[in-house]
């Protein structure tokens, strides 16, 4: 194929266990990540975000298609693809009877760092993920958050070419999110390729060049943010808290969606005066803001739950 | 300033790269439990005092069958450890996907937990070697035999450990492996109480054909040339086999089916 740090086709993967009928996690994703982007893969609970990852990290075989990294077939020389590899596993943890210091140093040293190079990089990473205060405390008596730190800041301190990041921030404080965002940021600029999966939207957002939505093993749509975000037919959005009894009158303006009392109206912002002024008509008090990504996922993800 | 991208600098991984790193993260793991350090010693402690109890002109042989046994239940160690580390922590994933050797990663887990339970067992080998009057051959012997031992136990336990998908199995299936082989046949006892139709199966298992050497070595069981042989060449291409094995096994479960 070519030698994009990330690319498959129709990769599909079946899980088979004994007595219980087999499962079609990934059922055909035809993907790619170019050279220093950030790339995220969304999708709900079960959609194959893990499974997508784990084979193309080489822990997982596929059932079939096909998956490179740089250039390296991941199904038949997993060896040649793993020295451009790091990853952070879902619920992995890091080892607790190591420090976060001693954690990253012996971690970069495993892979064949040198002694400076690995002492560098450690310090470097416990100062930008902000672990110094308990970087030579055991991880064990570390808070959930500060664990997952620990195994980020692992990681991060490979600048392996290509990264996976299954739920990197999951657990971490508002502040701790945006160190890593600030970190990843920083890898793609010297080169890094990152592919990530998160269930924090405004992180994907914030974070991605490009996303992928999955369900149920299959890429739904792929784009920028914005882009998703127009595909629902409107960048702002109108509440009307006490709107849901005259819904039909405001149909004609975009999508709507009833919840309780309340009416939402995805609108374009040319016709947001005219909306406003029947509003206003009406009485209805209204909140404008933009649509988020959250609301382009659950309507794109939503829509497809429909149709089956 | 034009610099070279991440991966024009990365270069293949090397067979048994990473070994001395992970042995060192091992023992840094390990060092935090001396309770377990203790507690590794229970069963031997156990038996050596029974044989004392029981006859104590049979204690020099019951000093070597603790050191080989000793050698032989840090497979259960390397089971344990290896099947936590992969279930509970992910480290599999952790460092596996990566450039370090699935080789380096299972000896380097072996050998840590050599190094941090080393002690006892030197202990015990020393107390073997002064109470039975060991010449300088046969503890030489005797630290080589041990290593055998450790090494066989330590590539089963890391085999083993791959088809764990729950740490609570775990528990009751390795200690029983490793106290099954390492206690029941002739290891603390002489060889020659062992049932004459079973003691061509005791010669093929690693601790009882160790301790059947250094036994006939001093004179405590009387072997044929035979025998000898049989024990000798079976326990060194047993462990030979079940390194390889380890090493292509460790290679194979990287990646899940
Ligand atoms: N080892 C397995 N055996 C059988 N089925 C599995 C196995 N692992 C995952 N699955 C199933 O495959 C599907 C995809 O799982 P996967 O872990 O890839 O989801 P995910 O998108 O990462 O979900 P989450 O957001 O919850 O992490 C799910 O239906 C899951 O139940
Ligand atoms: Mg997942």
């Amino acid at each position: 194929m070519s030698d994009d740090p990330l690319r498959s086709v129709d990769l599909r993967k079946t899980y088979f266990t004994k007595g219980t009928p087999p499962v079609e996690a990934l059922a055909g994703v035809t993907m790619s990540v170019r050279s220093g982007e950030r790339v995220a893969l969304l999708g709900r609970n079960g959609a194959g975000k893990t499974t997508f990852l784990k084979i193309a990290s080489t822990l997982l075989r596929p059932t079939s298609g096909q998956i490179e990294v740089f250039g390296h077939d991941v199904s038949t020389h997993p060896d040649r693809a793993r020295p451009y590899i790091a990853v952070v596993p879902q619920e992995g943890k890091p080892f607790f009877h190591l420090g976060p210091r001693e954690m990253i140093y012996t971690y970069l040293r495993a892979r064949g760092l040198s002694r400076e190079t690995s002492k560098a990089r450690t310090e470097e990473a416990i100062e930008r993920m902000n672990l110094t205060e308990f970087a030579d405390r055991l991880c064990i008596t570390l808070s959930g958050g500060q664990r997952q730190r620990t195994m980020v800041a692992t990681v991060i301190a490979t600048q392996a070419p290509l990264l996976f990041l299954d739920e990197p921030t999951i657990g971490m404080d508002p502040f701790a999110r945006r160190e890593v965002w600030a970190s990843l940021r920083d890898l793609t600029t010297k080169g890094s390729t990152i592919l990530l999966t998160t269930h924090y939207l405004d992180e994907a957002e914030a974070l991605s060049h490009r996303l992928y939505i999955v369900e149920r093993g299959r890429v739904l749509v792929s784009g920028t943010a914005d882009d998703l975000k127009r595909s629902v037919g409107g960048t702002l959005k109108v509440s009307l808290p006490e709107g849901a009894p005259q819904a039909e009158t405001f149909r004609s303006f975009g999508e709507t969606v009833v919840d309780g009392p309340s009416l939402t109206i995805i609108v374009h912002p040319e016709r947001l005066g005219e909306l406003m002024e029947l509003a206003l008509a009406r009485s209805l008090t209204a909140t404008v803001g933009p649509v988020t990504l959250e609301e382009a996922f659950l309507r794109v993800v939503g829509r497809n739950i429909d149709e089956d | 300033m034009r610099t070279d991208p991440p991966q024009a600098l990365v270069r293949p991984t090397r067979p048994f790269r990473g070994t001395a790193a992970f042995l060192w993260t091992e023992v840094l793991v390990q060092a935090h439990e001396s309770l377990a350090m203790a507690t590794a010693m229970v069963t031997q402690t156990v038996l050596l005092v029974f044989v004392y109890i029981l006859n104590p002109g049979l204690i020099g042989v019951a000093l070597i069958g603790a050191t080989l046994f000793s050698s032989f239940a840090l497979g259960q160690r390397v089971l344990n450890e290896a099947a936590y580390i992969r279930i509970d922590h992910k480290a599999n994933d952790l460092y596996l996907a990566g450039p370090m050797s699935p080789e380096g990663y299972f000896l380097g887990m072996a050998t840590g937990i050599l190094v941090v339970y080393i002690a006892p067992i030197a202990l015990l080998g020393t107390l073997a070697v002064v109470v039975g009057h060991l010449n300088v051959v046969t503890s030489l012997l005797l630290v080589g035999l041990a290593g055998l031992v450790w090494l066989f136990a330590a590539s089963i336990g890391y085999i083993f450990s791959t088809f764990f998908r729950d740490n609570r199995a775990i528990w009751a299936y390795a200690s029983l492996f490793f106290n099954v082989f390492g206690v029941l046949p002739p290891v603390f006892y002489p060889f020659g109480y062992f049932p004459p139709a079973l003691q061509p199966v005791a010669l093929l298992m690693p601790p009882s054909a160790a301790a059947a050497l250094l036994q006939s070595r001093i004179g405590v069981t009387a072997l044929s040339t035979g025998q000898v042989e049989l024990a000798a060449v079976g326990l060194v291409v047993e462990t030979l086999v079940v390194f390889v094995l380890a090493v292509f096994w460790a290679r194979r479960t990287v990646r899940g089916p």
